[in-house]
């Protein structure tokens, strides 16, 4: 279900139903994949139909083993789920939310607030005897402010989102949320246009992980690792970042919107060290190219639907926390660029070559945090830009997206602490 | 076992129990079926044969609306549907302009639909091999695939509402998309190349394979450049990218909440007085033309800039009431399980009179873009962009060496106003979005 508040009035609300079934069949390296809406048993052996339809004659036979339904462990507990909840008390928290942010500030213009609650109910069965469920409940507030000034428009954005029950929902989160949505608009709209130019840049951990999902963690994929694709493949057991980078993803971690018991080939989720002290030790796999790696099964098989093929992907990711104090890490920089925010950004794994984008940031000056500024972009390569990094901050902070990858969208959370990079290309529109 | 429903007996189902209501309603119904074959060096990697079949129900009530979707065609599914989207309206605010559609719709020949028939996987699969052999074929340096797939597929589409129009129509579509690796010593260079369209027989499978290879070998050995101010040309395929960031600019949905730098300025000039861009929902043969919208209006085109002078805004029955006129047919419903949108149907900038090439060469020193990273950043709202970029240096049209690494940044008002050069080789891409070749008197370009 999804409720919006728009120009101030609650202007749509939407529920539905989308249930069907995916099938798919492995002959050597070929998938075949059929996926339709399934109401019936009628429906579903229509569609074995169709995923049998282009396997060739002789084909050897699969003896199926029998189904062994197990149980794996919850990631965390739902503690109020959000269909018991009363559409008022969602109403109330949209106009809550509206309220916060149009009174922030006089320059606010325009406030979009949408909340969304979804249950995933997942069914994994295969012919080696898997049986496997998962409910997936996840909740999602989110604003977006629109700030004007002089004629100029800016947008602040800012969510609460988890794979959480409506627990999660509170007022103080709310209007944190509300809060830190139009203080962002207002500010940009009142800032001075980034710099192009390179710079030494303070990642802050408030930045969420934008930067380690994109310049990283997208190359340690196990499908572009399988043909030589990415700029990681075939080096496991080498150094590929400074000694100061551990990376991990950990698909249990409890309550964050990458979190699920399995993945969509119920395997199970898990904590994957993937680079430790700089050294590279595994990728984030599927089924299919484990074993073809001969690498373990990591719990990263996932699909956006019963429509969907699974694909290599990301969970919850992050760059461990390090040993420095954040304070100083700002302190150390006489002349450079802080983010606080990060918002999407993108990846061409063949190359490693990074951009993504900065939604709040300040220029440094002597240590200190002076003028804001908007409208910038960070652009680098991730392995040149993972072996320079020279001081990593004992904070963490995490951040919340969509990832998109072969045409599907899966919820994904990020994370790093405070970050300083020596060098690194900004991308604004004034000239230094 | 329950009874399968027909498609028109679904909507009639549906519509017949939402008339018990007494509600003003509209019902979209869509099934739709589609296979792509994905191969890579030579090989079919996957088959992927996918079908959906929905409902979407909007419901007007006491002027609030409400909208509710089902996969579940049973007599019992849609009675719930019907009964959720009630519900929902329950829960939003009255608006006076809310409106659903009553009139008939024409029988426009859009030449939108040719049957698939009993094209094989391995039809289908040969087409994919003929571009990844033509993207080898064109340099040694292209040494693999990350994937190449050819897809087709159909979509009928009713929408009835309980007013009285009730209009449907069948379209199909296919494409290739292929990107290919190339290297050089220890560098490696991707590049990407897709098309579609309404005709099985305009896809040339080598073209694609041949395009791609191109940008993948030509970004082999790029550097960066220094930060600095330089004019910038765009190709066909990358000014298409920057003209979709554009479109909500046009959204009468935005102007009215404020949200688009475009309020208030129809009949001023928001683009320089070379550019003209066109809506066109009845381009026969377009990837994105239909004979009536998501909400049931009849299409039409519509010239949005002209010479630079913006000339008005792309609405829905909504919209249009609110911001007077006609309304223009661009509530576009990307599925059943989704109300419409305000969007473009084949948006593109008009062909100007220059040789592409000719254009280019007249240019001193330039930029001319390849790709373009974090297209799906540029916030609308702000009109501001600073993306990541790679492509070539030129002098007088001759490259002079790739470049990598590096931003352009600007805002979408200022992009517009500088355009100083409209090519005369108009192209549509696979989005139905199209563009001849532009050149933008200066942009910020960062790096070294």
């Amino acid at each position: 279900m999804q409720l919006t508040l728009d120009d101030g009035k609650i202007e749509e609300a939407i529920t539905g139903v989308d249930q069907g079934t995916g099938l798919r069949i492995q002959i050597g390296d070929r998938q075949n994949f059929a996926n339709a809406n399934v109401a019936d048993a009628d429906d579903l052996m229509t569609l074995a139909g169709r995923a049998a339809a282009s396997v060739a004659e002789g084909t050897e036979t699969h003896v199926f083993t029998p189904l062994r339904p197990d149980t794996l462990p919850r990631p965390h507990d739902v503690l109020i789920d959000p269909r018991t909840v009363p559409i008022s008390r969602k109403v109330a928290l949209l106009r809550l939310a509206n309220d916060v942010a149009r009174r922030h500030d006089p320059r606010v213009h325009q406030v979009t607030v949408y909340y969304s609650e979804s249950i995933q109910e997942v069914v994994v069965a295969n012919s080696d005897g898997r049986y496997r469920t998962d409910t997936r409940i996840r909740t999602n507030f989110a604003l977006i402010v629109v700030a004007k000034q002089d004629g100029v428009l800016e947008s602040g954005f800012e969510a609460v989102r988890g794979t959480r029950g409506f627990e999660t929902m509170t007022e103080e989160a709310i209007t944190e949320c509300a809060r830190t949505a139009a203080r962002r608009a207002v500010q940009n709209v009142a800032a001075q246009p980034a710099p192009a130019g390179t710079y030494t840049v303070v990642l802050s951990s408030e930045a969420g992980g934008t930067l380690i999902h994109e310049s990283v963690g997208h190359g340690l994929e196990a499908d572009l690792n399988l043909k030589g694709m990415s700029v990681y493949s075939g080096k496991i057991g080498q150094q590929v970042a400074s000694p100061l980078i551990t990376v991990i993803d950990d698909g249990t971690d409890p309550g964050q919107r990458g979190t699920s018991a399995m993945d969509d080939e119920g395997a199970q989720t898990q904590r994957t060290v993937l680079i430790e002290n700089g050294v590279l030790r595994t990728y984030m796999s599927d089924r299919k190219h484990a074993r073809k790696l001969g690498i373990p099964e990591s719990g990263n098989g996932r699909r956006q639907s019963f429509r969907h093929l699974p694909v290599c992907r990301m969970t919850n990711t992050m760059i461990a926390p390090g040993e420095s104090d954040p304070a100083d890490i700002l302190a150390s920089v006489e002349d450079g660029i802080f983010v606080r925010k990060m918002g999407g950004g993108q990846v061409d794994v063949v190359s490693g070559n990074f951009a993504f984008e900065v939604t709040e940031s300040y220029r440094i000056r002597d240590g200190r945090l002076a003028e804001p500024l908007r409208g910038a972009t960070l652009v680098g390569q991730g392995p040149k830009l993972m072996s320079e990094i020279d001081m990593v901050g004992w904070d963490l902070g995490y951040s919340t997206g969509t990832c998109g990858k072969d045409g599907q969208g899966a919820p994904v959370a990020d994370a790093q602490p405070t970050l300083r990079i020596p060098s690194v290309v900004i991308g604004g529109k004034v000239q230094a | 076992m329950s009874e399968r429903l027909s498609n028109d007996a679904v909507v009639e189902r549906a519509i017949a129990s939402l008339r018990r209501q007494a509600a003003l309603a509209e019902v979209f119904f869509r099934e739709s079926s589609s296979t792509s074959v994905e191969v890579k060096d030579g090989a079919i990697e996957n088959v992927l044969v996918h079908g959906e079949r929905g409902i979407g129900i909007r419901v007007i009530d006491s002027q609030r609306v409400g909208f509710a979707f089902t996969s579940d065609l049973s007599a019992g599914g849609i009675e719930e549907c019907v009964s959720a989207a009630q519900a929902m309206s329950a829960v939003t605010e009255p608006d006076p302009d809310l409106r659903i559609a009553s009139g008939v719709t024409d029988r426009a020949e859009l030449a939108i639909h040719e049957p698939i028939g009993d094209r094989t996987v391995e039809e289908r699969a040969d087409a994919a091999f003929a571009a990844e052999r033509a993207a080898r074929a064109l340099d040694p340096r292209v040494v693999g695939f990350r994937k190449t797939s050819f897809f087709d597929g159909e979509t009928t589409t009713i929408l009835a509402t309980t007013s009285g129009m009730h209009g449907s129509y069948s379209e199909s579509w296919c494409g290739l998309s292929t990107s290919v690796i190339a290297s050089e010593g220890e560098e490696r260079q991707i590049g990407y190349h897709g098309h579609a369209s309404r005709r099985h027989a305009e896809i040339d499978p080598e073209a694609i394979g041949r395009y791609a290879a191109g940008v993948a070998v030509g970004k082999l050995g790029a550097r960066s450049m220094a930060t600095q101010r330089i004019p910038v040309v765009l190709e066909p395929y990358e000014a298409m990218s920057l003209l979709g960031a554009i479109s909500p600019l046009f959204s009468a949905e935005n102007v009215l909440k404020g949200k688009s730098l475009f309020a208030g300025k129809v009949g001023e000039a928001v683009a320089s007085g070379r550019v003209t861009i066109v809506d066109d929902a009845r381009r026969p043969g377009g990837l994105r033309s239909a004979p009536f919208d998501g909400e049931g209006t009849t299409t039409r085109r519509q010239t949005l800039v002209s010479a630079g002078e913006l000339r008005g805004y792309l609405t829905s029955l909504k919209t249009a009431a609110k911001v007077g006129g006609e309304p223009t047919g661009n509530a576009r419903r990307g599925s059943y399980s989704g109300p419409s949108r305000i969007g473009p149907s084949n948006l593109y900038v008009e062909a100007g009179t220059e040789d592409a090439a000719a254009m280019v060469r007249g240019l001193e020193r330039a930029l001319r873009i390849t790709s373009l990273l974090n297209l799906h950043t540029i916030d609308p709202i702000s009109g501001e962009f600073s993306l990541g970029a790679a492509g070539d240096y030129l002098e007088r049209g001759e490259r002079q060496y790739a470049v990598q690494g590096i931003t352009i940044a600007g805002n979408l008002l200022g992009l517009l106003s500088s355009i100083s050069g409209v090519g005369s080789d108009l192209t549509f891409g696979g989005g139905g979005i199209g563009s001849p070749t532009l050149v933008i008197s200066e942009l910020s370009v960062g790096g070294t």
